[in-house]
């Protein structure tokens, strides 16, 4: 199990405190206090959970405008692309699917990286990622891709997930 | 006349997040196998959700005017597209390791080829 740091009880108290603002919306005195107090609390138990590497990466502004940049205007465009495609297979009478697991080698490094990716990839549809193997320093995903037209490799890889790894590593790396 | 233009944006967007519910939802039924159909019903997850949850973001924030419930529906629109995917990941692997097999002949098969057999 991972140690409690400093920058760690920091980073999600801010992240907690932040939430607690927007969902309590208001400014009085008490309300305050009181998501202090429980935001501390909450921090205090469940950094090591919930921080694994750099703990004040999410204060670094260029990253951050990279990160809103990616989910905000790179992702979408994807994610209606592939949309627009299944649902195009879904009205068509579900016919024309050729599925297939592929596997597919991934060049980000950090384990949040990783772990947006695969999210990012699952949440398009017609891709689901449903193993990450690491071999010889290599990390590859096994995905599975509802129109299977190559057979896996750097190709395979260019095609589902070019776009979004490229938007990440500015992120992340 | 603004008003009008909004609600018929709202409209819209409400619209286009059932179509592709309605677009998930046949694909649930008919796909051919497990996989395919968690496939379509991520289409439910992603653009449903978001396209109504963007519609009544507009709503609770022009028509209703209460920032409280705005974020609160970005809320809801962020922890189903946190949760969906890692669901995803579980249900797909889960699948495969208790032994569903896609019904048709699996044009490529890495997965088969390095786990199992």
């Amino acid at each position: 199990m991972r140690k409690t740091t400093f920058a760690g009880v920091v980073s999600t108290f801010v992240v907690c405190y932040v939430f607690w603002i927007l969902l309590t919306w208001s400014l009085d005195s008490q309300e305050l206090i009181y998501g202090a107090v429980v935001s501390l609390a909450v921090a205090l138990f469940s950094s090591r959970f919930f921080i694994h590497e750099k703990a004040s990466w999410f204060f670094n502004p260029v990253k951050l405008i990279n990160g809103i940049v990616f989910w905000l205007f790179i992702f979408p465009v994807e994610l209606i692309k592939a949309n627009v495609d299944v649902a195009k297979r879904c009205f068509t009478g579900c016919k024309n699917v050729n599925p297939g697991i592929v596997k597919i080698p991934v060049d980000l490094k950090s384990m949040y990286g990783q772990a947006a990716l695969a999210n990012a990839i699952t949440l398009t549809p017609g891709t689901i990622t449903m193993e990450i193997t690491e071999e010889e320093g290599q990390t590859y995903y096994y995905v599975h891709w509802i129109d299977a037209r190559l057979p896996g490799g750097q190709e395979a890889g260019e095609a589902i997930k070019g776009r979004l790894e490229r938007g990440l590593r500015r992120v992340w790396e | 006349m603004t008003m009008t233009i909004l609600r018929i944006i709202i409209d819209l967007l409400i619209a286009v997040g059932v179509i592709f519910a309605l677009a998930g939802t046949i694909g649930v039924m008919k796909m051919p196998d497990t996989f395919c159909r968690m496939q379509a019903s991520t289409c439910i997850t992603t653009l449903g959700v978001l396209g109504v949850g963007l519609g009544a973001l507009l709503y609770t924030i022009f028509v209703m005017g209460s920032a409280a419930t705005a974020v609160k529906v970005c809320v809801i629109c962020g922890l189903v597209l946190v949760t969906n995917p890692v669901g995803a990941h579980a249900i797909a692997k889960g699948a495969y390791q208790a032994g569903i097999r896609p019904r048709k002949k699996m044009e490529i098969e890495d997965y088969r080829r390095d786990f199992n057999e």
